[in-house]
């Protein structure tokens, strides 16, 4: 009997339904949760916006190596490169990115950028409300990106320690 | 820069010997390095014009052999081999203590200009083991005590 | 080449192959297309054997053999490609990275690297060595060249390139062993010519560019073949640009296309001397004399004054009032146009350039009989070379490194007539010193005229010059080369010389880089483009200056030229002549302009130049900076002003379909971009007025000896014109001639304006040297 057969099989999906309207809500309450994620939950895999890390020196770790952009399906990532001088020292290396831009209209968060980066220096971070009425705010810049200094650094004003201690200024020096 | 008659009887001889002109650039390296006692900036300059050679050549060649200087060395150059027929028979022990008495490293100069010392490879006298070569002469079958014996003779060859 | 060589037989993996005896293995491989890998090998540099990567195993012979290094022999058996050798090329590779950093990301060399491809393709992924590597610091050996000592892994390359291609043996090798290292000259700097030969030729980034340096990755960069815009040799030239604020920005100049004529070359001009594009003096908006001052205008503005006050004149004074001063930095488009545009809308045959080379009387002698020029290619293959005048090594690199490379590598016979000890006499068969000045009695002895030996020598070396010119005419296929010392009468003498000896051919060497092209193109008062003369001669440029002076030249139109510094003209002889400039930065011609319209230079246009031997080349534009329009554009745009019908100037838009971009979807903006990206897909759209190929048609009609292969030269071939099939040509007072005197680092204007180029000036001198103007 067919139509004995449709009951049942209703019967069964309906008590899955009735069975789970009495289990607690698993529901994330985002934004009206509490904490500074507003209720939202990541994986610890979640691929956000992009973060740009530092060394223990507090220097970016990105020495504008370009293989995240020459990675990146959506060609998003735009880099200018320049050289590290004694007096305006970047990064760890020769090079640093002068200008890193990511373009969040086109980033379709693969991760490929982070799979390509030999230096670690492009992460994903949890990062997700990009949303913006425009475009433009979509671009984002270095600084926009960057990991804050180290928490015993404060500064990314000296390249090394020993440069403080002997009296070299520990004051903020400008990136760019 | 001038040199002694009998290097350039020498030098005019060698020019004879050999198809091109920087063949004979070792030897006479040598030979004025025997007499300057090392090869000064003027010795390599006068030495590269001579073989039509530039100085860059002629450093090229000096930094390649170790028997070749650029810095002054002392009087006794010696040089105690530590390879393995040497050095089973003694030859690091020689060389330490050669290092204690004139109180100087590998490379390294006394300060009265006299002696220099200098770990080198194989000197070709594995059957005499161990053995050492001072200037151009060689001492074997070496023990602590010949080898103070050695080192007080040419100090008082010197005064 | 008598003999066609013996062929031997071999067999390599089990392929029979033959190859001329004598060869060696790795080039027989290669020539199969089986990859032997190798460091230190390179064409035409002397044998090292350093790298070991390219180790084969040879049957009978008890180890692995160097492929490099060995000869072919009949019925050998190799084997290139078995577990033995990979694990061979393996450790090889192994061995190389033992000390060698792993900061691809960072090195200059990255993406481009021979190491990283064959540790990619060769290597191990992971290394048995637990040893820290060792490190050392960058050196500056120069404002150019640097050296990273780790990097490098001592194939010796730089060393070869630098002693046997360049002759300066700057370079060589310190130390042995482990300890082994390239080595400056000059303690801890470099004294050489600066080629960069070095940097081009290091198969890792041990020796990385001054101008390239940390500045993008190779990938990142659009790579454009153009033709370099220095001197008058013409090399063929690999620009990488990559986007700027201001356009696109030229970041390295290189050579890594080497089909062309320069082959593996490029001087310091070729290879860092573009920098002058950005320039912050660059002009990037015309300038208008207000009140006595030149003051930022508007292009409509510029040229609305420029056509009505050029009108004016033409009306009122006549074509005869206004003079025309060409450029020797523009395409023969540009200067075809040029000479059009004097000629049809001004009315005037007062036209001329700054000359060089006396290539109207060489036009003249060789008019309508056999074609006997050579090109840059014949100077490599040549058997027989004789330089008179001129210093090559100085002023024109590619010819040294020609005449150099064919001595050494083909054992050609050179003989050199100058007044200078020049430095190429070290590769001579025979060098003749004469006095400053002798040359055309050199050339009329050399040519038959027994007496014109007299001023110049006394009578004990009278057999010399006799035996030197029994030589010569015994010489089949000789390359005759002479310097702008060369003019006139003697031009005549050299070419009679040149005609009496089977396959002789002659290169006159003008200094800039289309200075040939001008000539060729008619920047001359009395003759049209093809040394056809004109109806009526108009004035040279002195006569101009003369004119101005006496109030009879109302209106100068000057492009890409300086006039004033290059003939040490007084500035005000031009008081009352109304004076338009189009050039680059504010020269001291473009000082005195009532109209100063700042152009583009031949990195930044599409057209073709002309070479000092005649070979036509394209340059494609590879760079841009916002303001600047070309020549070409700003001469339409002016007879526009006129009221001239432009389509009589260039005719555009008949016929012909077209394909404005669509085809490959082209953005919008991109509009200039798409006429390069014609070129580079052979297409001709003749649909703009500012299209140079509409004149470039124009060219190929009424100058014969371009008649060349369009294909061949679209695709970025040379194609050597005939200078023999031009119109009478003319001769010429040749005092109008004036030599450039450039040296290796100067280049004119061009070469005031570029930092690399002063920088090495600096190094070398620190008290600045007077640079020649134009």
């Amino acid at each position: 009997m067919p139509i004995l057969k449709n009951i049942a099989a209703i019967a069964k999906g309906m008590s899955i339904t009735f069975m789970e309207m009495f289990q607690p809500t698993e529901v994330e309450n985002y934004p009206d949760g509490p904490g500074p994620l507003k209720g939202a939950k990541f994986q610890e895999r979640f691929r956000g916006v992009h973060v740009l890390q530092r060394d223990e020196n507090g220097l970016e770790k990105c020495v504008a190596c370009f293989l995240c952009a020459a990675n990146c399906p959506s060609n998003c990532i735009y880099i200018e490169a320049a050289e590290n001088t004694a007096e305006n020292r970047v990064s760890g290396a020769e090079r640093y990115a002068k200008v890193y831009n990511i373009d969040y209209n086109r980033c379709i968060f693969c991760g490929y950028c982070v799979e390509a980066c030999p230096t670690d220096a492009i992460t994903h971070g949890h990062g997700f409300e990009l949303a913006t009425f425009n475009a433009s705010n979509l671009v984002y810049r270095k600084e926009q990106m960057l990991a804050p200094m180290p928490a015993h650094m404060g500064a990314n004003a000296v390249f090394n320690q020993a440069e403080v201690n002997q009296g070299a200024p520990a004051v903020p020096v400008q990136g760019v | 820069m001038r040199f002694s008659d009998q290097f350039e009887k020498r030098f005019a001889e060698m020019l004879t010997h050999y198809p091109t002109k920087r063949s004979v650039l070792v030897p006479t390296l040598l030979y004025a390095q025997d007499e300057a006692g090392f090869l000064s900036d003027e010795v390599i300059a006068e030495i590269a014009q001579r073989l039509e050679l530039t100085e860059l050549d002629v450093n090229n060649v000096i930094s390649y052999y170790s028997m070749l200087t650029t810095k002054p060395r002392g009087k006794y150059n010696v040089q105690v081999c530590t390879n393995i027929a040497c050095m089973l028979r003694g030859g690091e022990e020689l060389l330490e203590q050669c290092k204690d008495r004139l109180g100087i490293g590998h490379k390294g100069t006394t300060s009265d200009g006299l002696f220099s010392l200098e770990e080198v490879e194989c000197i070709g006298a594995c059957s005499w083991a161990p053995a050492i070569q001072v200037n151009y002469d060689f001492h074997e079958n070496l023990d602590e005590r010949k080898m103070d014996a050695v080192l007080d003779s040419y100090r008082k060859k010197a005064i | 080449m008598a003999d066609a060589p013996k062929l031997v037989n071999l067999t390599v993996d089990g392929k029979k192959l033959t190859a001329p005896a004598g060869s060696l293995l790795i080039d027989a491989c290669k020539n199969v297309g089986i990859e032997v890998p190798s460091f230190c090998y390179y064409p035409n540099l002397s044998l090292q054997g350093a790298c070991r990567m390219c180790l084969v195993r040879v049957e009978k012979m008890p180890k692995l053999q160097t492929a490099c290094t060995t000869v072919v022999a009949e019925g050998m058996v190799v084997a290139t490609d078995n577990e033995e050798i990979k694990q061979a090329r393996k450790a090889m590779v192994e061995l190389l990275l033992g000390n060698h950093p792993l900061d691809c990301p960072v090195c200059d060399a990255g993406g481009e690297c021979e190491l990283q491809d064959m540790t990619f393709s060769y290597g191990a992924a992971e290394s048995k060595y637990m040893e820290p590597k060792n490190h050392k610091d960058e050196q500056q050996w120069s404002p150019v060249v640097f050296f990273d000592r780790p990097r490098c892994i001592l194939c010796y390359r730089c060393v070869r390139v630098c002693g046997e291609g360049m002759d300066v043996w700057a370079l060589g090798v310190q130390n042995r062993g482990v300890s082994s290292i390239i080595a400056p000259n000059k303690e801890d700097h470099l004294e050489c010519e600066e080629c960069g030969m070095c940097i081009d030729i290091c198969p890792v980034g041990a020796l990385t560019s001054g101008a390239y340096r940390y500045k993008t990755r190779p990938w990142e960069m659009n790579h454009v073949g153009t033709t370099c815009a220095h001197c008058a040799d013409g090399c063929k030239t690999t620009l990488g640009v990559r986007r700027a604020d201001e356009g696109m920005e030229i970041v390295r100049g290189d050579n890594r296309d080497k089909s062309g004529i320069n082959n593996d070359f490029l001087c310091m001009k070729g290879r860092y001397a573009f920098d002058f594009a950005n320039h912050e003096d660059r002009l990037t908006q015309p300038l208008i004399r207000k009140n006595g001052k030149l003051t930022p205008s508007t292009w409509e503005e510029a040229f609305e004054l420029v056509g009505k006050k050029l009108n004016e004149v033409r009306m009122r004074d006549g074509g005869s009032a206004i003079g025309v001063i060409g450029s020797t930095h523009t395409t023969n488009e540009e200067n075809y146009l040029l000479q059009k545009f004097a000629r049809a809308v001004l009315e005037s045959n007062n036209i001329d350039h700054h000359r060089t080379a006396d290539f109207p009387a060489l036009a003249a002698v060789l008019s309508g009989k056999q074609e006997i020029t050579a090109s840059m290619r014949d100077v490599y293959n040549a058997p027989a070379i004789l330089l008179i005048g001129n210093d090559p090594t100085e002023q024109h690199p590619l010819l040294a490194w020609q005449i150099r490379n064919n001595v050494r590598l083909h054992g050609a016979k050179l003989h050199i007539i100058n007044s200078e000890p020049i430095k190429l006499r070290r590769q001579a068969t025979s060098f003749t010193q004469i006095p400053v000045g002798a040359e055309l009695n050199a050339a009329s002895f050399l040519a038959g005229d027994d007496s014109a030996l007299n001023a110049i020598t006394a009578s004990a070396s009278r057999e010399n010059w006799a035996a030197l010119r029994n030589q010569l005419r015994n010489t089949e296929n000789l390359v005759i080369i002479f310097g702008s010392e060369i003019r006139g009468a003697a031009v005549t003498a050299v070419t009679h010389l040149a005609s009496s000896i089977s396959g002789a051919k002659v290169i006159a060497l003008a200094d800039y880089a289309n200075s040939r092209g001008a000539s060729d193109m008619g920047l001359y008062p009395d003759l049209l483009p093809g040394y056809h003369p004109a109806a009526k001669s108009g004035l040279t440029l002195p006569q101009m200056a003369e004119n101005a002076k006496s109030g009879k030249l109302k209106a100068l139109y000057v492009v890409g030229s300086n006039p004033l510094a290059r003939f040490h003209l007084d500035s005000q002889i031009f008081a009352g002549t109304f004076v338009v400039v189009q050039d680059m930065f504010l020269t001291e011609t473009a000082t005195i302009a009532d109209v100063v319209l700042p152009a583009a230079n031949l990195y930044e246009k599409t057209g073709t130049i002309t070479n000092t031997c005649g070979d036509v080349q394209i340059v494609k534009k590879a760079s841009e900076v916002n303001g600047p329009k070309s020549d070409f554009e700003m001469i339409v745009r002016i007879a526009d002003a006129m009221g001239y019908d432009v389509r009589n100037l260039v005719p555009f838009g008949r016929g012909e379909t077209a394909d404005m971009g669509q085809s490959r979807g082209a953005q919008s903006g991109e509009a200039d971009r798409h006429a390069v990206w014609l070129q580079a897909n052979n297409l001709e759209p003749k649909l703009s007025p500012f299209d140079p190929m509409a004149i470039f048609d124009e060219i190929q009609r009424l100058v014969p000896g371009y008649r060349v292969s369009r294909l061949n030269l679209l695709s970025g071939n040379d194609e050597h014109t005939q200078l023999s099939q031009s119109g009478p040509g003319a001769k010429h007072d040749p005092a109008l001639i004036v030599p450039a005197h450039d040296n290796l680092f100067s280049s004119g204007t061009l070469g005031r304006y570029s930092r690399a180029l002063n920088s090495v000036m600096e190094n070398r001198n620190p008290q600045p040297a007077e640079v020649a103007a134009d």
